[in-house]
């Protein structure tokens, strides 16, 4: 119960490259420009496992997304940037000329609304294919350090899985990348891993 | 939290199911508020729409910013009632978060103004549009319908709070920043300052020049003169290097004790050089006696300069380092010149 | 309906093996009848099609190697009368535009009864 199979994995991949089009789509119709979204990978993880290499958490100051969402299954979604590369896809969506110190000003905003478009991406797509509602908090946008970030993963003893979706962003030809971790408590894993049988079971 | 919009829509959703709980009567006991006499006496706007779009309802703030009565508005589709366009960002908002049932925020940042609003309203003068924060909450009404609370605050006010809390800051900023002394940025500001040029230029391509400067036999005069002479020498030097900077992004900082540095953004190699010897010549003309400088008898400086567009490793604050190391030992009182793409091993030959 | 016309051959390139199986069960669920050949990958695609001519193709875009479009440039430069839909999670106009510009059309994932029903009205049309 606690290993998603390759099949499952497959399907949560297929899920989530979809929500990441559905992000890409919005997203650039605010820059007015291509941007593109992939989802390379899935894992999943055990929380006490999980270590700064998972999460290329090497250094310095990570820019977080986070919402809470419940329906089905319960769980804390987080957005992860570095906030140099948060600064950047900021500086990239205003397609501005302003220092990064007026950047500043609006980091928090702009990337609550980025995690927002890319989380509801990501949660609608689940939805949608695997067929159940889910409901959501409002995106909060947090600065932390790698070991912030690490212990809140760590800590929570009720949420022992943690699911990591490597997250690739290119707008205006930089890319950059992040993490999208989803923090599931054991029921909340079992109830995903039977969405996503009940889902396969109908191709098979 | 420097945004209150989002903390405080955040509290109203927490929960989320809750939303419906929060607007109809309390199940138990009495309704001390009329929920309506509440939306019309919050500072924000109010908006709800139901999934066909129509307006459910439409508080006075709402009223006042738009100039459209709460009876122009209710049951008309959101998009009829403005007589102005809605930008098509936050209809595409707003269809997302009735169809998905997600709640969906638009920063001030990426859309200044989405809804035809404004602060006063004089009649034929067009003024400009409001800036606004939205968020977008899915609701359900008494009736059971999916429905979508938007709230509109006026950011102009927090850009500006932010601009006052921002120039407090820079003001506390300004002793943590600059050198006792000299009253030029210090090293920490420099740390901070040199990182974010080099990062910029990296971005944007072009060239950043980084200028490395050092009191010439400084050590024999403070022996010479005393203490008090050193440190006047030195708050001279650096007025007059300041003195050479005309452009805003230009910064001078000391370094450590007789040693300063220079950050000048787009300066090619070719500029950067002249530049030096400007700085050099102005010290120079101080004509400042120093009887135990070998070979001039005033006070001079040298000065390692590296100029050129920063890749991935460049060090241009080592090359600049390694350039004044090179003018010291030609024999002090001159400019070296390293340009990035040179290797050091190559200049050492 | 599908009795009066010859059985078809159709490849499905996406290398995601769900949405492979997706594609397949939505599509045998109305023509039972198709002969169905999967490909992971673009390169793997093109020697496909040399080997053994499909009559429709479904292609992805995003792959490890080279894009589904550009796959799909490639197939019909050599073999123009395969009849090919581009099943895409991104759906921006710049991969309508390509989609177009190669005479294909571009049907925008997830695979639902309704987005295959899309791309056969296209391959049948086409």
């Amino acid at each position: 119960m606690n290993n998603l199979s390759e099949l499952h994995l497959d399907a949560l991949a297929e899920v989530f490259s979809i929500g990441a089009g559905r992000a890409a789509l919005s997203l650039s119709e605010i820059v007015g420009d291509e941007v593109r979204i992939s989802v390379p990978s899935v894992q999943l993880i055990n929380a006490e496992d999980i270590n700064p290499a998972t999460l290329s958490l090497n250094c310095g100051q990570f820019g977080a997304v986070n919402q809470h969402f419940s329906g089905p299954f319960n769980a804390e979604a987080m957005l992860l940037f570095t906030e140099e590369q948060a600064l950047k896809i900021v500086s990239d969506m205003m397609g501005s000329q302003m220092s990064l110190e007026e950047l500043a000003e609006f980091e928090h905003e702009a990337m609550c609304e980025l995690g927002n478009i890319i989380l509801n991406a990501c949660l609608s797509a689940m939805a949608d294919i695997l067929g159940f509602t889910l409901e959501s908090s409002l995106p909060h946008y947090a600065v932390a350090s790698a070991n912030e970030i690490l212990s809140r993963l760590r800590k929570d003893n009720s949420q022992p899985y943690v699911m990591v979706l490597h997250i690739d962003l290119a707008i205006e030809k930089r890319h950059t990348a992040g993490n999208l971790v989803f923090l599931l408590s054991s029921a909340s894993l079992t109830n995903l891993v039977s969405h996503v049988d009940q889902f396969l079971n109908k191709l098979l | 939290m420097n945004d209150p919009h989002v903390t405080s829509s955040a509290k109203l959703n927490r929960g989320n199911g809750n939303n419906t709980e929060k607007y109809a009567p309390a199940q138990s006991g009495v309704k001390h508020f009329d929920t309506e006499d509440i939306a019309n006496a919050v500072n924000i706007g109010l908006c709800v729409v139901n999934a066909a779009g129509k307006v459910l309802l439409w508080n006075d703030w709402i009223s006042k910013h738009s100039g459209i009565k709460e009876t122009d508005a209710l049951n008309q589709p959101l998009e009829q009632v403005f007589s102005e366009q809605i930008s098509p960002a936050f209809l595409s908002a707003l269809k997302n978060s009735l169809t998905h049932k997600l709640p969906v925020v638009l920063s001030t940042a990426l859309h200044r103004t989405p809804l035809p609003l404004y602060h006063e309203f004089e009649l034929g003068i067009q003024q400009p549009r409001m800036y606004q924060s939205i968020s977008m909450t899915p609701l359900r009404s008494q009736h059971n319908e999916p429905c979508c609370l938007i709230q509109v605050t006026d950011s102009s006010t927090s850009i500006k709070r932010e601009k006052i809390l921002r120039s407090h800051s820079e003001i506390l900023k300004k002793e943590a920043t600059t050198d006792g002394l000299t009253d030029i940025c210090n090293r920490r500001f420099f740390d901070a300052h040199y990182e974010i040029a080099v990062a910029d230029a990296k971005r944007q391509k072009y060239p950043l020049a980084i200028f490395m400067v050092d009191i010439d036999f400084f050590k024999p005069y403070n022996d010479h003169y005393g203490h008090l002479a050193g440190d006047a020498v030195i708050k001279q030097v650096a007025n007059t290097l300041k003195l050479q900077l005309s452009r805003a992004t230009d910064i001078v900082a000391r370094y450590g004790g007789e040693e300063f540095v220079l950050v000048m953004p787009h300066l090619a190699q070719d500029i950067a050089e002249k530049f030096a010897e400007k700085l050099r010549a102005a010290v120079f003309n101080l004509a400042i006696p120093h009887i135990k400088s070998p070979s001039f008898h005033q006070i001079t400086i040298s000065i390692g300069v590296c100029s050129g567009i920063p890749e991935k490793n460049d060090n241009l604050l080592n090359k600049a380092d390694t350039a004044l190391y090179q003018a010291k030992q030609k024999g002090r009182n001159q400019c070296v010149s390293i340009s990035l793409c040179e290797t050091t091993e190559y200049l050492e030959q | 309906m599908h009795m009066d016309k010859p059985t078809k051959k159709l490849l499905i390139v996406d290398d995601s093996k769900v949405s492979r199986m997706l594609i397949r069960s939505h599509i045998l669920a109305k023509h039972p009848d198709w002969v169905i050949t999967e490909a992971a990958c673009g390169e793997d695609a093109i020697a496909l099609v040399d080997n053994d001519l499909p009559d429709y193709c479904t292609m992805d875009i995003n792959m490890p190697g080279i894009s589904g479009t550009d796959a799909t440039e490639q197939i019909l430069s050599k073999h123009p009368s395969v009849k090919i839909v581009i099943f895409s999670a991104n759906i921006q106009e710049t991969h309508q535009e390509r989609a177009r510009s190669l005479g294909t059309t571009l049907v925008s994932k997830p695979v639902t009864e309704k987005s295959i029903a899309l791309a056969l009205d296209y391959l049948a049309n086409a």
